[in-house]
Order: C-alpha cells, then structure tokens, then sequence
C-alpha cells in the first residue's frame, strides 16, 4: 500500500519538478516581468519612468490578420518604439471575435491599453465607462495627430460621446462609385463623372443591364442613409433626439434607392446575388457600377475606374468608414497614453489610407500608402478619391447603435425593399421605435 | 532579453504558481482527510482528484453561478452588474417580441430533427446491418460529417441550399417543383423554408453520428433471439417489433435525450448562415446577440436558464416516459 501510494505521488511530484527547473532557468540571470504589467494582464500600470527608466509598455489589440499585423508592426509600431524613450506599444491582434474578446477582457480586467473600434462602437464603450475621457490629455500632447481641429469635421464625430474625445480616427474611407472602363465602352456610353446625378446615374444603369450584365448593384449595400443625406434628410439628428425617416426627404431618397435595389432593370437580383456574390459580381466583369469604400480593391479587374459618387437633390455626401483607437479606461497613465496613442495613431496616418487629416488625404500620400500590387489600379482612382473626402461624413452614433442599425434593417429596409409595405406606411411605425433606442 | 521571452516567462511562472498551490492543496487534502479518520485509499483517491474538482468549480459551477446571478441583475459586460429583481424574466415573459418566435422556431426544430434523425439512423443502422461488405468503409463514410467544422457544413448547405438554379437542391428538385406551377423555394432567403433548410442540414451531421451508435446497439443484440423468433416463425417486421427496438431501446434512449439537447442549443450553423431580416432566430443565436452585440448580458443569462429550464423538463420527460417503453435486461431478469 505504502509502495503505492509513492507511485502515485510521483507523477505530481516529477510535474512539479520540471516546472521548478523551468521557472528557474526562465527567471535566472535577474530577469523581471516587464514594466507596465504582464500578457493577459491589466492594462498598463505605474507612473511614468523617470528619464531613462525602463518604458512603459502598452498593449495594443486590434482585429489586424496576418498581413495587416505584419504591416502595423514593421510600418508603424517598430518605428515608434525606436523612437520613443518612455513607452513601448505591444500588439496583440486578435482578427477572429474581435469584439467578443475585446468585450470579455475588458470585463474580466484584462483589456489592452489602446483598441481599435469602429465607428459605431465608440459611444456604446464611452457610454458604458470602458473608454478614458481623452478631451484634456489630448490637448497636452505636441503631435499633429492629436490636435482635433485638424481633422475631417465629418470623422472626428465618431470618437466623441457628450463633447467629450473618446479616442482618436484613424482611417476614413470616403465612398467612391468604382466602375468597369471595359463595359462602359463595349456599350459606348461615358463613364461617370462630378456632374451625374441620382436621375443620370439610373439612366446609365438601366442603360448597361443587357446581355448578362447590369448596371450597378445594391441590396442594402450602399447603405441608405448616405441617400437621406443627399436629400437633406436624416437618420439618426446630430442631437441624437430624433430619428425623422419619415421625413419628405428620407422619403424621397428610400423611393429613389427602392428604384434600384434588386430591380432586374438595373442591377441584380437578391437570389442573383446570394448566388453569385454582391462583390464578386463586379470583379468578375458582370456589373459596370459598384459603390466601395476608397482602399477596396477588386482582383480579376485591370482596370477599374472611380468617380464621386452622383449628386442627390441637395449634396454629395458619402458615407466615410471610420475607425478609431481607444484607450481603456483603466489605463493608470492617462498622460503617457495619450502621448503614445499620437504617435501611433500619426504612424498610421502615414500607412492607411485615407488618412482623417486633409493635410494627409493627398494623392501623393494616398499614392505613396498603396502596396505596390495594387498601385496600377489605384492610380487612375486617387483623384476621385481625394475629392469624394470633400463631402465625407460618419453616421450620428447613439450608445445602442447596433440595436438601432438592426431595428432600422428589419422594422423598414427589409419591409420596403420586399414590397412588403410602402415607405411612407412604414416609416411612422419604425422610426416610433427607433427613436425608443435614442438617448 | 527580447520582451516576448520575457511574456513568456512571466507566463511561466504563474504556471509554476498553480501548479504549486495545486500539489500543495491536494497534500493537504490527503493529509486532511487521514486526520478525519478517512482510509488512506480514500484520502489518496479525493486528493488525486482535486485538480479536476478545482476546474469544474472554476470552469463551470462558478459560471452557472455567475450566470444565475447575473440573470437578476442588468449587466452589460462593461459595467458592474446592478440588482434588478426579476426584471430580465419578465421582460423574456412578456416584454421582449422577439423572444417567443425564437423559442417556437427552436422548439420546432427541435421537434422535427430528433424524430426524424432518430427514424432515418435507425433505418440506415438496420440496412448496414446486414451483412454489407466493407462495413468499416461504410461506418467511416456515415460518420464522416459528425466531424466536419460547423463552418464547413454550413457553408457547404448554403451552396446546397441557393436559391437560384445553382443550388444543387433547386437544381434537382426543379421539375417535382414545376409539377405544381410552382418555382424552387428560396430556402435561407424565405422566411417560411428556413426552417426546413436548417432540419435538412442538421440530418447531415446528426444522422450519421446516430447511424454509427445505432449500429452499435444492434451488433450488440444476441444473434440467438432472432434464431429462436425464427424457429418460431416471426417474419421480419414481428422480429423488428419483438426483439431489434425493445433491444435497441436504451440506445434509442440516449440518442433521444442527447439530440433535445443538441436541438434545443443549436448554435453554429444558424450563426454562420445568415439569415432574412427581422426573421425569428434560433435560441442559442437570439441569447449570443443579446449578451455580445447589444450589451444586455443579465438578460441573456436569463435566456441561458429559461433554456436550460426547458431543455430539464424535456429531459425529464424523457426519463419518466421510458419506464413504459425502454428495455432493460437487468430489470427483466429482477
């Protein structure tokens, strides 16, 4: 029995030994855990070093893949760490359930210093106490990044919640109307340009759909709001106190946009294009028009074209995809994290396109920021590129904003675009409970 | 030192450090107990399981805890959970639209992929018993499926299930279709053919798991009954009901109990495929977008327990219904 029971404490006994060796290689030679906390620990702790102290170390998660991680590290983040002398910035990506992750982390305490949102999350997280006030640190820091005013006005929105500055954009890609040179000439008609409307850009549309082909495609995708916008019209006010789609110009740009949506007179079917793909359509050659975001590319596409998107009845305003980095609330050194969210956030102005500063947002940046593979095709598009951020702009967010954007979807788009009730008799009703959801 | 060796270390040595109160907990254990009185055995055997004692009290008892308080409280993951009674389950009661469609939908799917996947396994279970040649080929390729990625299966029927002529199921059921002046449905885009789409689907994983189990549970029947039923003169459907089900009742009944449970948490494929706007949800997916998109994790806790409540009086209903119809053969001999 005795003789057992030794046996049967040895295992455990020889699992702990070889951790023991383990951990006294690993922590021989006066090795200590890093300053500014440790992986999967809190965010960055301590005061800030005394000069020439160790750095602080911020950790950084974003949604990056493989290649975009790579970028961000030897573009972005090997450049500022060499340079800075009082902290260091760590990524740590996670491309799959990002915000799963980045939701129970942050809960569990383990959250990253600095994370990237898009823009509809950003108010949701300041609202909820996840994100530090950012407004009186940014106005300490001496990089051009930080200074607000240099931003888009219609990008900046995002990272505010009640005035206050949750974090800082760093990309915003203006829609533009990218299109087939090739499909255009085979039918001989001109390719768009800044002087088509909504009534010349149908026209064309429905002028292309022959012989297997259509002339543009949508199926919710361009989103609707950037059409209420061009209208005069709103979604979601800029007090965030009302949702009007049911007003005269909502209601003009819902009747315009259901004048293409899935109708086989212009652009595809919903069947066709759960078939074949809403984005792969156009880069096989089998749509002319297609609305993308600046940095979009299309493989099997020699050339693409790109032109602003066509006028509404009172502006060009574009939809403008803007994300932003964060910082978490928990973060002890407030002062030395906005410092270092500047540089990073002005490192990445330099390798994103399109960079939120006008200043940035030139061809010759935009130019200089397209990996060399698809430099051929980007180059004919920089010019409509630069001149759609003139009219960008981010959707007005509200704390509950996925609930909103998925109200909006199934209580009128999805009712209207199936013909299953008209837009005036559906707007009433959503926009009741929409604005339920509003602050 | 690079700083990633230097993570990694650190990491180490918290290893190192749960590793050390682990030994140490399971020595005092043992020690512990032999001070009680405990046979040495006995104390030996509870230390030894103290490690996996430990995970599932931190693993999964204190979540199942956690997750009932947080079903009382408003909790939006972000924030500290307030207190707020019995608000979460009223609003599942009757403040939430959505909620009963999802229930219906999954409780449905429920209702017609177990019998139905129970009914065609046991039927393919009964055809490969019968002396088929190269049984193990054919054991491999019915439970296959079981171990494709949820991803792979819902991708695979989604291509299966387009809604235009290139869907292979529209493609081949096109002229039963136009018998009718009908055309193929639309399957995932039509509200009213999802749910078929998704019991079509779960056939393809579930049938074959169960179809192996099955074929277990007859390779297990004693040959002599059915040489005794046939001295006697039992045709084939008389030695089925007589002797095949009565033997294969306990198999049955596992099977039975495991798919309510699968069905009722049906998860991966319905999150992977997407589904037509303002369409009811399945449960499990309904109770992801409450706690992980919209903030509201104190009311899908409650979602997670009604779930559970439910898929408890399934069982349970199960368990008190097989005394009347699952055949065990030690009780037979009592």
């Amino acid at each position: 029995m005795v003789a057992m029971e030794r046996r049967l404490w040895a295992l455990p006994t020889y699992v702990l030994s070889v951790v023991l060796i383990a951990a006294a290689c690993g922590t021989g030679g006066g090795t200590t855990a890093p300053s500014g906390g440790s992986p999967g620990g809190s965010a960055a702790t301590g005061s800030p070093p005394a000069s020439g102290g160790p750095k602080v170390t911020f950790r950084l998660t974003t949604w990056a893949g493989e290649d975009e991680a790579k970028e961000l590290q030897e573009l972005v983040l090997d450049k500022i760490n060499a340079e800075a002398t009082d902290f260091e910035i760590v990524h740590e990506p996670a491309p799959a359930d990002y915000y799963t992750k980045l939701q129970t982390t942050l809960a569990g305490g383990t959250g990253a210093d600095f994370m990237w949102l898009s823009q509809e999350y950003v108010a949701g997280y300041a609202s909820r106490g996840a994100l530090l006030d950012l407004t009186e640190h940014l106005a300490g820091v001496d990089n051009p990044a930080a200074k607000l005013d240099d931003y888009f006005p219609g990008v900046i929105k995002p990272a505010k919640y009640q005035d206050k500055v949750y974090g800082l954009p760093w990309i915003s890609q203006p829609l533009v109307l990218y299109y087939n040179p090739t499909i255009f000439k085979a039918a001989n008609v001109d390719p768009p340009d800044d002087s088509w409307d909504w009534t010349k850009f149908r026209e064309t549309a429905v002028e292309l759909t022959k012989d297997g082909k259509y002339g543009f495609t949508a199926n919710g995708w361009p989103p609707i709001q950037q059409f209420i916008w061009q209208a005069g019209g709103e979604v979601i006010t800029d007090d965030l106190a009302s949702s009007p789609i049911d007003s005269s110009e909502a209601m003009e740009a819902v009747e315009f946009y259901k004048s293409l949506v899935w109708n086989e007179e212009c652009c595809p079917t919903e069947e066709t294009i759960t078939e074949q793909g809403f984005g792969e359509m156009f880069k096989g050659g089998n749509v002319a028009m297609f609305m993308g975001g600046a940095a979009d590319t299309f493989d099997g596409l020699d050339v693409v074209g790109a032109s602003v998107v066509p006028k509404g009845p009172k502006n060009r305003a574009n939809l403008s995809y803007v994300a932003v980095t964060a910082v978490n609330s928990a973060t002890e050194n407030p002062a030395l994290a906005a410092k270092a969210l500047a540089a990073l956030t002005d490192g990445i102005h330099h390798w994103k396109i399109v960079a939120p500063r006008p200043e940035l947002a030139t061809a010759e940046t935009i130019l200089a920021s397209i990996p060399a593979k698809w430099k051929a095709q980007k180059e004919g598009q920089v010019d409509a590129i630069v001149a759609a951020t003139e009219e960008m702009r981010a959707f007005n967010i509200i704390p509950r904003h996925q609930e909103w954007d998925g109200l909006f979807w199934s209580e009128f788009q999805d009712l209207v675009w199936h013909g299953k009730s008209t837009p005036s008799e559906a707007a009433p009703g959503a926009r009741e409970k929409l604005e339920a959801l509003l602050p | 030192m690079p700083l990633q060796l230097q993570w990694y270390l650190s990491t180490l040595s918290h290893y190192v450090g749960a590793a050390i109160a682990i030994v140490a907990l399971m020595w005092l254990t043992n020690k512990g107990l032999r001070r009680l009185g405990l046979r040495g055995d006995a104390a030996m055997g509870l230390a030894l399981v103290v490690p996996w004692l430990l995970g599932l009290l931190i693993w999964n008892a204190g979540p199942i805890v956690a997750s009932l308080y947080f079903s009382f409280t408003d909790y939006n993951i972000l924030q500290a959970p307030k207190f707020v009674g019995l608000d979460n389950y009223e609003k599942l009661i009757s403040g939430d639209p959505n909620f009963w469609p999802s229930v219906r939908l999954t409780m449905v799917y429920a209702a017609l992929t177990v019998p139905l996947g129970l009914v065609g396994s046991v039927v393919a279970a009964i055809m490969l018993n019968q002396g088929v040649k190269g049984i193990g080929l054919w054991r491999t390729l019915y439970y296959l499926p079981a171990i494709l990625p949820a991803f792979v299966t819902a991708l695979l029927w989604r291509l299966m299930f387009l809604p235009t002529r290139s869907g292979l199921v529209n493609s081949a059921t096109e002229p039963i279709w136009s018998l009718f002046g009908d055309k193929p449905p639309g399957w995932f885009l039509d509200r009213d053919m999802l749910l078929w789409g998704f019991v079509i689907m779960s056939f393809w994983g579930v049938f074959g798991a169960n179809t192996v189990i099955v074929l277990a549970g007859l390779k297990n029947i004693p040959r002599d009954l059915y040489e005794a039923a046939n001295v006697d003169g039992a045709g084939v459907w008389a030695r089925v009901r007589h002797i095949t089900l009565p033997q294969l009742s306990p198999t049955l009944f596992y099977l039975i109990v495991m798919g309510i449970i699968a069905a009722v948490q049906v998860f991966d494929q319905p999150l992977f495929i997407q589904l037509p706007a303002g369409s009811p949800t399945f449960l499990n997916v309904y109770l992801y977008g409450q706690g992980f998109q919209f903030f509201q994790m104190g009311y899908a806790s409650a979602i997670a327990w009604f779930m559970f409540v439910v898929i408890l009086l399934l069982t349970l209903a199960v368990f008190r219904s097989s005394a009347a119809w699952v055949y065990y053969e030690s009780e037979a001999r009592k």
